[in-house]
């Protein structure tokens, strides 16, 4: 089943052209790496795909449904922010426990359960009644992925998940989404952890200047990077 | 000994117009101010421009001048209110003009990241001012609401500037008449308790939303 569909995706801020005619198919259970420069529009296009940004062009089909005749759609998707985003107001277990209450009007007992169930696939059931602010970098995400699970959501973006995290805390974190793709949630994870990507991608998509260069398995993209721009960005990066 | 707890008795009497006043101002202008704060950051912009020109206004004249504006001014085109009447009108719409802008400010220290993560979890616009940004704006808008309140108990004194028999009046009104400066010294007491009274709650206020960064 397609879970993803974009075509002829097109965004510009002002003058500068972000995404250039984008298109992308993602199956379920597939897991994507999205890896390129800088700048390039890799998270403008997560955004535009849950609806953080407006495409000026193109169309976008989750599980077959136009995101433009459904705005339902979009919660079918969960995200996950490079700066964690946790909502510091509330207890790691209020963070993950407040969208299924708030927006899924679900029960309060089942909802804690699930949280708690979440929590400990994370690794962090101790921490239910901490305040974020008491948390390592990693533990942050790990909350935020859990939250953002609490909505049951059949796709995962990832945006830089571990970019801000100090190198020793990479690992956890990688090692939670690790499980999720064991899982076969559909993912998408924009990341600079090249062996990350290739161990656990089925395709990865290089970005350059809003435009999609190479989208294919990760072994032909690390083996033989055909495109002088990925092997240059690939040099750098490694 | 006598005499000081007349005075006292009497500055108390006086002392209620004063809390009434307090009171009421506290209440409206806060909710006028959260009511303001979410206009402003609002996208409609006429809203937006009837908003600037009433914080503008209220916060660019003193106090005292709309005070008298509302009491001796509006007769002329016709619309008499009772000192009280005036009084608690002018104060809210002053303290809710300066809230506005505090709780404006508030609101827009809050980290954009909170609305997207807020979201992307399927919040919608209602949910995600009242769960998530407002209940963080509380907090830091604390501190600037509080400064807001001590001075309203000051400024609650104005009003014996349009005849109205507040605390501030009924101890003048003894100063006069007996020559005594005792009178003072009480409604000063007066003052200062009230005060530390309002900088207590929000302290232990300050205190309970410490326990997040
Ligand atoms: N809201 C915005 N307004 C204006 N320009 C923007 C906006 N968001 C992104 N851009 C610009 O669009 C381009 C692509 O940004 P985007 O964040 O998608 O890149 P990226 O590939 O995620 O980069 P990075 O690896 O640095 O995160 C950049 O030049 C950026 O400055
Ligand atoms: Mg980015």
């Amino acid at each position: 089943m397609k879970m993803i569909e974009i075509e002829k995706m097109n965004k510009s801020f002002g003058e500068l052209k972000v995404l250039n005619n984008i298109n992308l198919e993602v199956n379920q259970g597939e897991v994507i790496s999205i890896i390129g420069p800088s700048g390039s529009g890799k998270s403008t296009l997560l955004r535009c795909l849950i609806g953080l940004e407006q495409p000026d062009e193109g169309s976008i089909k989750i599980e077959g449904i136009p995101v433009k005749t459904s705005k339902e759609v979009y919660r079918k998707m969960g995200m996950v922010f490079q700066s964690f985003n946790l909502f510091p107001h509330k207890t790691v277990l209020g963070n993950i426990i407040e969208a299924p209450l708030v927006v899924n009007k679900a029960e309060r007992e089942k909802t804690i359960e699930l949280a708690e169930e979440l929590l400990a696939k994370v690794g962090l059931l101790d921490k239910k009644d901490t305040y974020p602010s008491q948390l390592s970098g990693g533990q942050k995400q790990r909350v935020a992925i859990a939250r953002a699970l609490a909505m049951q959501p059949d796709i995962m973006l990832f945006d830089e998940p571990t970019s801000s995290l100090d190198p020793e805390l990479v690992g956890e974190v990688l090692n939670v989404i690790r499980d999720l793709a064991r899982d076969r949630i559909t993912m998408l994870v924009v990341t600079h952890e090249m062996g990350f990507a290739r161990e656990v991608s089925d395709r990865v998509v290089f970005m350059d200047q809003g435009k999609i260069i190479a989208d294919t398995t990760p072994d032909r993209i690390f083996k033989i990077p055909e495109h002088k721009r990925i092997k240059s960005f690939l040099e750098k990066i490694l | 000994m006598n005499y000081i707890l007349n005075v006292t008795t009497f500055i108390l009497k006086g002392s209620i117009i004063t809390f009434e006043l307090y009171f009421a101002t506290a209440l409206f202008s806060v909710i006028l101010g959260v009511l303001g704060a979410l206009g402003k950051i609002s996208g409609f912009k006429w809203l937006k421009t009837i908003l600037g020109f009433y914080t503008w206004v209220f916060r660019g004249t003193p106090l005292l001048l709309q005070l008298f504006f509302a009491y001796y001014g509006l007769p002329v085109i016709g619309i008499t209110l009772k000192p009280f009447t005036a009084a608690v009108l002018t104060f809210i719409l002053n303290y809710g003009a300066y809230l506005t802008e505090i709780f404006r400010a508030g609101i827009e220290s809050i980290d954009k990241g909170q609305y997207e993560a807020a979201r992307v979890l399927g919040m919608n616009y209602r949910q995600t001012m009242f769960r998530i940004i407002i209940p963080q704006t509380v907090k830091r808008v604390l501190p600037p609401t509080s400064n807001e309140a001590i001075n309203l108990v000051k400024d609650s004194a104005l009003v014996a500037a349009i005849g109205m028999g507040d605390l501030l009046r009924a101890a003048k009104q003894i100063v006069t008449r007996d020559f005594n400066i005792t009178p003072f010294i009480i409604a000063a007491i007066f003052y200062l308790v009230i005060s530390s009274v309002i900088v207590k709650v929000f302290n232990k206020l300050e205190e309970k939303y410490s326990v997040y960064e």
